[in-house]
This record gives structure tokens, sequence and C-alpha cells, in this order.
């Protein structure tokens, strides 16, 4: 049977899968011939498991064990503002996990938020096996394009939970684009604002008769239809309140059913200008009696609630506008994607913003999940001439921690994909033993306001004075948008002690735990995670001595990657951080003496220049200070 | 596509640090925005990973490595501050690649420069000329303006000011 492969949009919301074969792509609709499904599961009292819109429908009859909205969790770490919000508004109970991570607690048992979504992922698997009468094993899964790497990691392993091999993370707006353009042989400059249930992400695009290149992309995580949806509760429950003086919120059944009544208001707000809410028996007042819960929500009202959320979007239009380098009129079109789009107050309003109307033949909810599948199907094939080839950019600035709680950029946001860059590092103190490494991302010079994507002490140097030590740190990022780390000492046959920080919620051994739990949906063995943080051995004398300096200070030798891929066979798609050591000539320069910027001819060094690199510096000095 | 031969790339990562970002997109130095921009396409269309998923082994993590590369080059080209620094830099000889926040320094640290002068004579024509326009003598200023920049020819900084003098 010919190898096929699906594009899954994984919403906050709802999910929808497609398939593109032989020219054409479609969505491919569940038992009941829906084409998108409920990203629920609900967790029955039985002990099965229901995915989809019957779990959704499950809520409100049992709202402690139906998990929704589980995309605003994956990948966060438990103290983090999104958490608190959800504990606020879930009625399912959100406990922490081992190191900082989030796990969903239903009955007695605790689920981490890649198994939650790998829940979800396996049922838009079997409606696509349903539909297509084969097993399918490969898929393309969308994720929004401002997910951070910690983000991209968890949904990655939700996949191979879920028996997929993930063939690709596709950014949704890329990926609606990708359906926007498929075969029509455009030229144009586009943007794709995508307003999901739970976040929002704005991309510039410039279509090409075959090449996808995206120029910018900004969003907000904190940003979607759902937080429309809390607005109308607020105002629904408040007024409850100065009417009866009963807070809704504290009871779960109230409180789910109060969530459906909201979001149905905001859905018949498309097509009428008021609404009437209406929710009998929704509490009992204290003799007693049974309380309706009766409010006409006009548009007029609605608009009031939510229009900030809307003008929020646009500061992040003006942002992508502008790293892309153009204004709203430089664009030939504005594509809509996600169910929010479709009130007229959304459409109004983006047109007004970017004096144009957006296209009408998009469907926003389906529309992702059409160019994942495009994209898959690119993908299994190799790129073919003609293909649509996609060039995607990385959302968030990549950073390392430096003393003074700082951190210094090394990549930044809305560089395209994959990329490598190096940057050398050497000891600030004599005798210092270790470095510690973090990796952030984010858009702050301030270590703590970006996210922490791990860390990892990095140690065992020859006994040294500062600035003798030379460490080179590797950052890549990948077509995934996964980062990948690897620091190495340039001293010859040192051992690393390394100490790697949890990224996806699942540790390496808790996912293979996971996985042989439930050996039928095990992915093949290629696409298992690797061991826990393993250190690479080190290569032979004669590789170092031979290799190239300027190579090995910025690309391993052939031999060192070699050593890499032994520790590391998924190298391309990197799950944790890794430190590799390896041998390195000590009489090769350091790397910043090619890139130092004091080594312009004939310049005088401007002292203001490093006066403030050399603050930020203590744990990890940069060579560029100490050299100078 | 994804007919990539195994010697061409194994010779091409030997040579990946050698080529300076122009001959690795096959372009004229001269090369405008769009040029670079198809040679990024092209490029890309050639050894981006996505391209060459049928590749294994040490020849498909060579052409990830060159792919990495190309977009570091489109990176650099693409932008006309770091496009300056990196050609500077390649002026005085310097190596055929640069980390992209260095050349974000690198581009500031020139302009900075340039505003006063990076020549012992630029900087003292440049000074007198200012001297010329605070005591309204243009002609003056515009002949030592030029003579400023018979030292530093490129220095955008002086382009400028000589343009708004002759404007104005």
């Amino acid at each position: 049977m010919a190898e096929i492969a699906i594009g899954i949009d994984l919403g906050t919301s709802n999910s929808c899968v497609s398939i593109a074969r032989g020219g054409s792509v479609e969505v491919l609709p569940n038992a009941f011939g829906e084409s998108i499904s409920a990203s629920v599961v609900a967790f029955k009292e039985d002990g099965t498991v229901q995915v989809g819109n019957a779990a959704k429908a499950n809520v409100i009859h049992d709202p402690m064990s139906t998990v929704s909205s589980a995309k605003r969790l994956i990948g966060r770490f438990f103290f983090s503002e999104e958490v608190k919000k959800a504990q606020a508004i879930c009625n399912y109970k959100i406990v922490e996990g081992p190191n900082h991570s989030v796990r969903i607690q239903v009955r007695e048992e605790q689920f981490s938020l890649p198994e939650i979504s790998a829940m979800v992922l396996r049922e838009m698997k079997s409606v696509a096996e349903e539909q297509l009468g084969q097993e399918v094993r490969k898929a393309v899964i969308t994720v929004p394009a401002y997910f951070n790497d910690n983000q991209r990691q968890a949904t990655k392993d939700a996949g191979r939970i879920a028996g997929l091999e993930v063939l690709r993370l596709l950014n949704e707006p890329t990926a609606a684009a990708l359906a926007y353009g498929f075969g029509r042989g455009l030229s144009q400059r586009v943007a794709v604002y995508d307003l999901g249930g739970g976040t929002f992400d704005i991309s510039i695009l410039e279509i090409g008769r075959d090449v996808f290149e995206v120029l910018s992309t900004c969003g907000d995580t904190y940003l979607g239809g759902d937080d429309f949806d809390d607005r109308v509760i607020d105002l629904l429950a408040d007024e409850f309140v100065s009417q009866f003086g009963i807070n809704l919120r504290g009871d779960p059944y109230a409180l789910e059913k109060l969530k459906l009544a909201a979001e149905n208001a905001k859905k018949g707000l498309s097509q009428e200008d008021e609404v009437e809410v209406r929710i009998p028996d929704i509490a009992t007042d204290g003799e007693g009696n049974s309380l309706t819960l009766q409010r006409i929500v006009t548009i007029q009202e609605f608009s009031s609630l939510v229009m900030d959320l809307i003008q929020r979007s646009f500061k992040v239009c003006d942002e992508a506008l502008q790293q892309a380098g153009l204004v709203a009129r430089d664009l030939d079109g504005v594509i809509l994607v996600g169910g929010p789009t479709r009130l007229p107050l959304v459409r109004d309003s983006v047109t007004q913003y970017f004096q144009q109307e957006p296209k009408s033949d998009v469907d926003p909810d389906e529309v992702v999940a059409l160019g994942a599948a495009i994209h898959a199907s690119s993908l299994i094939g190799g790129v073919e001439e003609g293909d649509a080839f996609l060039l995607d950019v990385t959302p968030l600035s990549l950073r390392i921690g430096v003393a003074g709680g700082l951190a210094e950029t090394v990549i930044e946001r809305n560089t395209p994909v994959p990329i490598e860059q190096a940057r050398a590092f050497t000891t600030y103190q004599d005798f210092q033993e270790s470095v510690q490494i973090k990796v952030y991302q984010g858009e702050s010079r301030k270590a703590e306001d970006n996210e922490l994507l791990g860390q990892f002490e990095f140690g065992g140097f020859k006994k040294a004075r500062r600035g003798e030590v030379q460490i080179d740190v590797t950052f890549e990022i990948n077509s995934d948008g996964l980062v990948n780390v690897t620091a190495r000492d340039q001293e010859t046959g040192q051992q690393a002690t390394t100490e790697i920080a949890l990224s996806s919620g699942l540790s390496p051994e808790e996912m293979q735990k996971i996985l042989e739990a439930s050996p039928a949906e095990r992915v093949d063995p290629s696409d298992a995670p690797e061991e826990a943080s393993p250190v690479a051995p080190p290569v032979s004398e004669e590789a170092a001595l031979t290799a190239d300096d300027e190579m090995i200070l910025s690309e391993p030798s052939d031999e060192a990657s070699a050593a890499k891929a032994k520790v590391d066979p998924n190298a391309e798609t990197g799950h944790d951080l890794k430190v590799d050591v390896e041998p390195r000539d000590l009489s090769e320069p350091l790397l910043s003496a090619e890139t130092d910027p004091t080594d312009l001819d004939g310049l005088e060094i401007d002292d203001d220049l490093f006066e403030e690199a050399s603050v930020d510096l203590a744990d990890l000095a940069s060579a560029d200070d100490l050299e100078e | 596509m994804g007919h990539l031969v195994a010697t061409e790339v194994r010779a091409l990562v030997g040579l990946l640090d050698e080529l300076d970002y122009y001959q690795l997109l096959e372009i004229d130095s001269t090369a405008q925005g769009s040029q670079v921009k198809q040679a990024y396409y092209s490029a890309s269309r050639r050894y981006h990973p996505d391209a060459n998923r049928d590749l294994e082994g040490e020849i498909s993590g060579h052409v990830h490595t060159i792919s990495k590369r190309i977009t570091e080059a489109y990176q650099v080209l693409r932008d006309p501050r770091r496009r300056r620094a990196y050609d500077a830099m390649r002026d005085e000889g310097g190596a055929a690649r640069i980390q992209l926040v260095d050349a974000v320094a690198r581009a500031d640290k020139q302009a900075r420069d340039q505003h006063e002068g990076t020549t012992p004579n630029g900087r003292r024509f440049f000074s007198l000329a200012k001297h010329d326009i605070e005591r309204g003598d243009k002609d003056a200023a515009i002949r030592n303006v030029k003579m400023a920049m018979t030292f530093e020819p490129k220095n955008a900084h002086f382009k400028a000011k000589l343009a708004e003098l002759r404007g104005a």
C-alpha cells in the first residue's frame, strides 16, 4: 500500500485531520460526519476514555473528569501565569509534577499534558484510519507559530505517544498560507491572522511560484477565543452575584453550564445582534428555590467586552509588519484562521486594520489541517519540482544566561531556520570548575522574563586561571523550530558533568515508560527519544589535531558529528539539551579572534561598547571581553 | 530535487569555511536584494533538509550543515546593516563567516564610528566641516567633508552629510 501521511491541526478547542493525495486535499470527517472534533478528553467512571465532541458533551455531567483546552498548559511550567489562570477557570485538577511540570489529576490518576494531547491525536489518527481504511503512522502536526521550544517538544512527545512519527511540527499560519496558495501559482505577500481558541499568531509571508517564505511571525500565546468566552462568563457570573448573592464560579457544574452558555452566546452573536442566555436550575437559593440565569447580551455589549482583546492582537500585527519591513498596504491579501475570526466583530476590525477585506475563500476551521496535509504529502514524496517549498522562521529570540541575571541574544527572532550559531565563552574566575549554561527564549534582556528552555552544568575543566578555559556553545534551531544546544570544552580529554532540566514536562525515562506501557502504539525505534544526558566519548586524538580550526569552532568535524550521532540517535529533532565534550588542540585560536569587533584595523577600542558586556558576564564570561 | 551527489556535498562542506556568503549563494558581491532572495530560494531548494529527507548518515549531516550556512548567508546579506558590516570585514581580509549578533554589533559600532570618522584625517576634516556649518559657511563645509571623504570614501555618514549640504 502506498505510504500515506496525514495533517493534524491540534487546536486548543477543536482539532481537524486532513489528507492530500493525487493532487487534491480534503478534510477527513469523524464517524458523525463532523469535520472538526473537540479537543476534549473525558475520563468515564468505568475507566473508559472518550475523546472529541461526545467528550465535550460530557463536561456538564462530570466537569472534574473532563479535560479541555489542554493546549494552553502543554509545555508550561507549573509556576507560569497561564497555569494559574487555568486553575481559576478549569474544573479539572491541575497539579504540580516533577521538575515544575504540570500534571492533570483525574480521580486517583495523574496525566502529563503530552499524554492528554496524545489522546486527542490518537483520536484524530483513528478518524483518519477509519476514513482511509488503512493504518496511518506519519503525520505533520501544527503548532502555534509563537510556541516556544518547550511547547514544541511537548507536542512532539504527544505525537510519539499517540503512535505517530511526527514528520514536522508546522506553524499554523504557515500551514494556512500553504493551503491558501496550494496549486494557484500565486506571487503575493499575505498576512495570516490566526486567532484560535487559546492562541493568537500573525505571520507575514511571501508566496512565490514554488516557495513560501515566512518574513516574520509574532504572537500571543495568552490570547484566544477562550478569553472572549471568559469575558462573557464574568459578565454573567458577576450579575448573578449582585442579583442573588451566589457565586456560580464556586460550583463546577454551574461553571460548566456558564462556559457553554457563554460560548453559544458568542457564536450566536456571529449571526444575530442580540442573544438570550437562559440557564434554568443553575443554582438554588437559601430556601431551596431553583434559580434561573436569564440575560440578553447585545452585540454592542459583547463588543465592549472584548474590544481590548482584539486591539491587543493588532499591537502584535504592528510588530509583525515592522519585523517584515512592510506596511499594511504592501500586502496583497489577508487570510483569516481560527473559529473566532468568524465573528463579524473580528472580521470588521481586521478589515479596518489591514485596509482590505480578508479572503473569503478560506475556511478558518479547516485551512490549517489542509495545509498540514499538503506539507505531509510533500515530505513523504520528497520535494518535487513545482511543489511548494517552505522557508520558516524562529518566532522567539534564543538567548544564553549570563551573570547579573541577564540573557544575551544568540539568535534573533524571525531568523530563518534551520540555523546554527556559535558563541565562545570562558571562565570568569580563577580555577572555576564549572559553568552553568542556561538557555532561554524570549525578547527580554532580563533572564527571568524569558522562558527557560533548559540548563546544564558544564564542568570538569582543567585547573586554570580565568579566561584560560574556552567553551564553545553551539545553538541550533532546526526546521521544526526545535532548539539544540551543545557545549564543547577546548581542552583535550575533558569529561563533562551534565544536568539536564525537563523541557517538555516528561523526562526521557518517563517518556520511555509511557511508550513501553503501550507497545502497540509504539513508533519505530529511530523515532524514540534518546537516552538521558549522554556524555559523548572523546574522539580520537588524531581527529582533533587534524581538524581545521575554523571548522571545529563553528561546526563539529566529521568525527565529532559521528561521536555525537552515537549518543544522540535523534540529533535532528533533539529532545533535550545535550552536552558533548570533545578534545581540541590547545594551540587553536579563540573563536572570538575572528569575530571580535576590536579587530577592525586602525580602530581604537571603544570601551563603552564593552563596558556593558563585561558587567553581564560572571559565571560565563564572553571570550571577547577577556581578550580585550 | 533530492539528487545531490555525495562527492559534491563532501567537497562543498569541506570548502564551507573558505567560501564567503556571495560564493556560497553563487551571486555577485553587488547583487541586489531580489537577487539575494532568489539565490537563497534556489540554494534552499537544493540543500534544505526538506528537500533531502531521503539522505542518511554522514551526507545528511553535511547537507544540514550546508543548509544552515545558507540561511546564515541570507540573513546577513538580506539586511543592509549586517551586509555592510560583513563587507567591511571581508574587505579587511577577515573570515568568510560572521556570527549574526556580531554582525549587528559591528554594524552599530561602524555607524557610531562613522559618525565622527574612522581615520585621524577623516575625523580632522569632518570636525572642521562641522565648525564651518556652525559658522554658516556652507561652501567651506562642503570642501572639508569632501576632504574627509578622500580618507574615508565609504563613510555613509559623510556621504549623507555631503548630500544634505548640497541639498540645503
